[in-house]
């Protein structure tokens, strides 16, 4: 146990408590991703298209072996109005959110945000049909 | 007859079959009895959609298809959200990626060059 903790407290790939200054390149665009300019201590995507990797099991504790490719499905709004993305892995399906860096593709983020009004899942019909039930104009159909 | 289970959050009822509540679509996380918020939603490849929850006790992140009965509104309240609070201007948005040399035009005119 004590050696365990001594380890932990050598081992330098541990981000839990600390920020992470590391530059790597990109896995999916090639791109050299430095940690200036973010505005976030914790950046884990590139910021041109915004995909991550399969990393940490915990946030922070990389001890994950699956290392696989994470991409971008969807961005949500946090309490504080915050922007963050859910990332999910290409390979074993592992589901993650983070924060926007302040130097993230805004076009991306926007072209992610946009996804849904853009597929026809929600029949349009059905939208509309809902709408003219509830609109109380019965006089003007007959 | 079927059994009915009562949402905690909108007190709407509904069958066993769902795991979610079809009108307010949240949810209840069955490892820590947490409550499943719905915080947006995911476009698949094949054009269907699911639903990502997340558990406000613990944190963890789900994804649920949508089935028929879902309510339409809600979900494209969920879908709008992050329309409706952008974090940049969206007015500056163009001027903004061509500062960054991204290749997104608002008209989307690289997408029609590359067709």
């Amino acid at each position: 146990m004590i050696r365990e903790n001594k380890k932990r407290l050598l081992d330098k790939k541990n981000y839990r408590n600390e920020p992470c200054f590391e530059t790597f390149t990109c896995k999916v665009c090639g791109r050299t991703v430095i940690p200036e300019g973010a505005g976030s201590n914790h950046r884990n995507h590139c910021p041109e298209c915004l995909w991550s990797v399969h990393m940490d099991n915990e946030p922070g504790d990389r001890k994950s072996d699956c290392h696989g490719r994470m991409e971008p499905i969807a961005v949500w709004v946090r309490k504080d109005g915050e922007w963050a993305i859910v990332h999910r892995c290409t390979v074993c399906g592992k589901l993650s959110s983070n924060r926007i860096a302040a130097d993230d593709n805004p076009m991306k983020l926007m072209a992610i945000a946009m996804r849904p009004f853009t597929s026809g899942a929600i029949d349009k019909e059905r939208i509309k049909n809902m709408i003219a039930t509830m609109e109380e104009e019965p006089d003007m159909k007959k | 007859m079927a059994e009915e289970l009562k949402c905690r959050i909108c007190g709407a009822n509904f069958s066993k079959e769902h795991t979610h509540c079809p009108n307010c679509l949240s949810g209840r996380h069955e490892e820590c009895d947490g409550t499943l918020e719905p915080i947006a939603v995911w476009v698949k490849q094949d054009d269907t959609w699911d639903i990502i929850l997340r558990c406000r006790l613990c944190g963890e992140i789900v994804t649920e298809a949508v089935c028929q009965d879902d309510n339409p509104i809600k979900i494209m309240s969920i879908a709008s959200k992050p329309i409706a609070s952008p974090p940049f201007p969206i007015e500056k948005l163009n001027e903004m990626t061509d500062l960054m040399g991204g290749n997104g035009t608002i008209d989307g005119y690289y997408y029609d060059k590359r067709k």
